[in-house]
């Protein structure tokens, strides 16, 4: 390898060879442009970073669970042991798909699609308000996206995590010493199934054979670790596992729900009235309507209103 | 001589860096994306209006459901729910009840019911490498999920539609989740499109577009009380399940122990094991 380079360099000098002058000069301009170039590169680089860097902190979704009652619905028999060995919670999580209703705006929701649909292929409608023919403009209601997950988490009720383990020990020897700590009864713990013991991180996963010694432990932040005639505190946690399953981005859109806009003029009339009178002018077959579920009018002040998901959809 | 050798070890940083800018172009495409601004359209979900309306304050972004706790009970154990929180709490004054049976005493230990539950989570959203969306499928197919899951296999893996092996399959809302062992597969597939595929009786023209996958970077739990129900522990076991059952029911109902109206009470005998199932009081 090293011969066959030596070779090429041998190559690459052959047509400055005759002329010294020429060949440091071309050389040192090689040289310099190299750099430069090089000196480019590491500038892009670093933008390049800093973009993904800011692409993945930006892609991120937190969100804080409020807390739900909670009530026992049923018990039931546990189909495997891994159900037994964990407290586990799966929940939905959907993000709320909002539309502001403007002044002068209605959403009406139709029972059926097929008339909401024609509804909207109609286009112009003229409803009577006060013996006045109001030209409103039927239109679908244009929906953001959304996301939707749902969370499964599994909670150990036999294995723990155990942080902050000293360093000094080969690693069996601590391993031995975790399992004899961790099966002191005096200190809570209980009979040990197995220890994963990870040197490099300081960690470890205790599985004990007994449900309820994992529970008892973690009443503590912290567990005492005997080594030789030392005590250390060790740092005691529970064991989860968390998954996501259906992850999955979507568009809204609205398939019984209609936009009707042009009520701008009405703003000194009572909602509840329009409403009515939206109602009543939609759900005559005559006009092009059907069965109406609900109708919501905005004249003094816009809306936030919300969309959920058809409970019978695709699929 | 010097000269070469700095020449050439800037040859060999210039190799480096450029493979390494081709490396973060790579990424850059496949990049982590906020999930409202996919380059590509997600599947159509139909929403409704259903009367839901904010005025002023903000409403929560997300909205959480179907909530389900599974609690695993050892035996000699029971779970007691009581009409009343307060009598609950009540209850459990007493770390230790003593149940009067004739002539004996039965000795059992009462807890709260606490359930770790994730409170925050924190997911990242990257275009996915190995897996593909399909998606168009025309309502009225009259196939099960496991029916269409598998006609969707037999020809998103055969070689000659362009496909390949499939690893992982998931039915969602708005259509299918398939994920190729190799990333080649599934990128391809992506390129064309669309695809004409025979489901049942007919032939559905469906879309490929790439996925948007979503990871845990980060989830935190802490626990969520139970206020109406009491753990019952450590039962001795003298009395067959039944007969345990009627004792146990009426001690947590003898207002002069602390107890009240009892809701529901199961009891796992010795031996045994149980799961007790909790739900969302609404939603």
């Amino acid at each position: 390898m090293a011969a066959d380079e030596d070779n090429k360099k041998q190559v690459l000098k052959e047509p400055w060879s005759d002329e010294g002058f020429m060949k440091d000069e071309q050389r040192e301009r090689l040289i310099d442009e190299i750099a430069k170039e090089n000196t480019q590169l590491k500038e892009e680089i670093q933008r390049l970073e800093t973009e993904l860097q800011e692409a993945t902190i930006n892609s991120q979704i937190k969100e804080d669970i409020p807390e739900t009652k909670v009530k026992f619905t049923s018990l039931e028999n546990p189909e495997n042991d891994s159900q037994f060995l964990n407290i586990s919670c799966s929940f939905q999580v959907s993000s709320q798909v909002p539309y502001e209703l403007q002044k002068g705006q209605a959403l009406i929701t139709f029972e059926k699609e097929e008339v909401a649909q024609n509804i909207i292929r109609m286009g112009k409608h003229y409803v009577k308000i006060k013996d006045v023919d109001v030209e409103v403009l039927a239109k679908p209601v244009p929906l953001n996206s959304g996301v939707r997950f749902q969370v499964h988490e599994e909670y150990s009720t036999v294995k723990i995590n155990v942080t902050d383990i000293p360093d000094g020990l080969p690693e069996d020897q601590m391993r031995d010493k975790l399992e004899l700590s961790f099966s002191k009864s005096i200190n809570g713990g209980g009979e040990v199934q197995c220890v994963q013991y990870d040197k490099q991180s300081r960690s470890a996963m205790i599985t004990f054979v007994e449900t309820g010694v994992a529970d008892k432990i973690l009443k503590k932040k912290d567990y005492p670790l005997y080594i030789n005639q030392n005590c250390y505190r060790v740092t005691v946690s529970p064991y989860t596992e968390t998954h996501l399953k259906n992850f999955q981005v979507f568009s809204g859109i609205s398939e019984r729900t209609v936009l009707l806009t042009g009520m701008e003029d009405l703003q000194m009339m009572d909602e509840e009235l329009l409403q009515d009178l939206v109602n009543i002018h939609f759900q005559r077959k005559t006009n092009g309507g059907g069965e109406v579920e609900v109708v919501k009018c905005s004249l003094g002040q816009p809306y936030i209103t919300y969309f959920e998901e058809e409970r019978n959809g695709m699929v | 001589m010097n000269d070469d050798a700095a020449l050439s070890a800037l040859r060999e940083e210039q190799a480096t860096l450029k493979s390494r800018l081709q490396e973060l172009r790579r990424q850059r495409e496949l990049r982590a994306l906020p999930y409202d601004q996919v380059p590509f359209q997600a599947p159509a979900v139909p929403l409704v209006f259903q009367g839901n309306t904010q005025q002023g304050q903000e409403a929560p972004k997300w909205l959480v459901s179907k909530v389900r706790i599974y609690y695993p009970l050892s035996g000699g154990s029971a779970l007691v729910t009581f009409d009343d929180p307060k009598v609950a709490e009540r209850v459990l004054q007493q770390k230790e009840h003593e149940i009067h049976i004739e002539e004996c005493r039965l000795r059992v230990q009462v807890r709260a019911v606490e359930l770790p539950v994730v409170t925050t989570v924190q997911v990242s959203t990257q275009v996915s490498r190995h897996s593909v969306l399909v998606s168009g499928f025309p309502a009225g197919l009259g196939l099960s999920e496991e029916e269409l899951l598998d006609k969707l296999e037999i020809f998103f893996g055969k070689t000659r539609n362009g496909g390949g092996d499939v690893k992982t399959r998931e039915l969602l809302r708005g259509g299918v989740v398939l994920g190729f062992t190799k990333d080649a597969v599934a990128q391809y597939l992506c390129r064309v499109g669309q695809f004409t595929v025979p489901l049942g009786r007919r032939k559905c023209p469906l879309r490929v577009s790439p996925y948007l996958s979503g990871e845990i970077q980060k989830a935190e739990i802490a626990f969520w009380p139970v206020p109406q129900s009491v753990l019952v522990l450590n039962i001795p076991d003298v009395l067959d399940g039944p007969e345990l059952q009627d004792i146990l029911e009426i001690h947590f109902q003898k207002p002069s122990r602390g107890g009240g109206e009892v809701e529901a009470l199961r009891v796992v005998p010795p031996g045994q094991r149980g799961l007790a199932v909790f739900t969302a009081t609404s939603g």
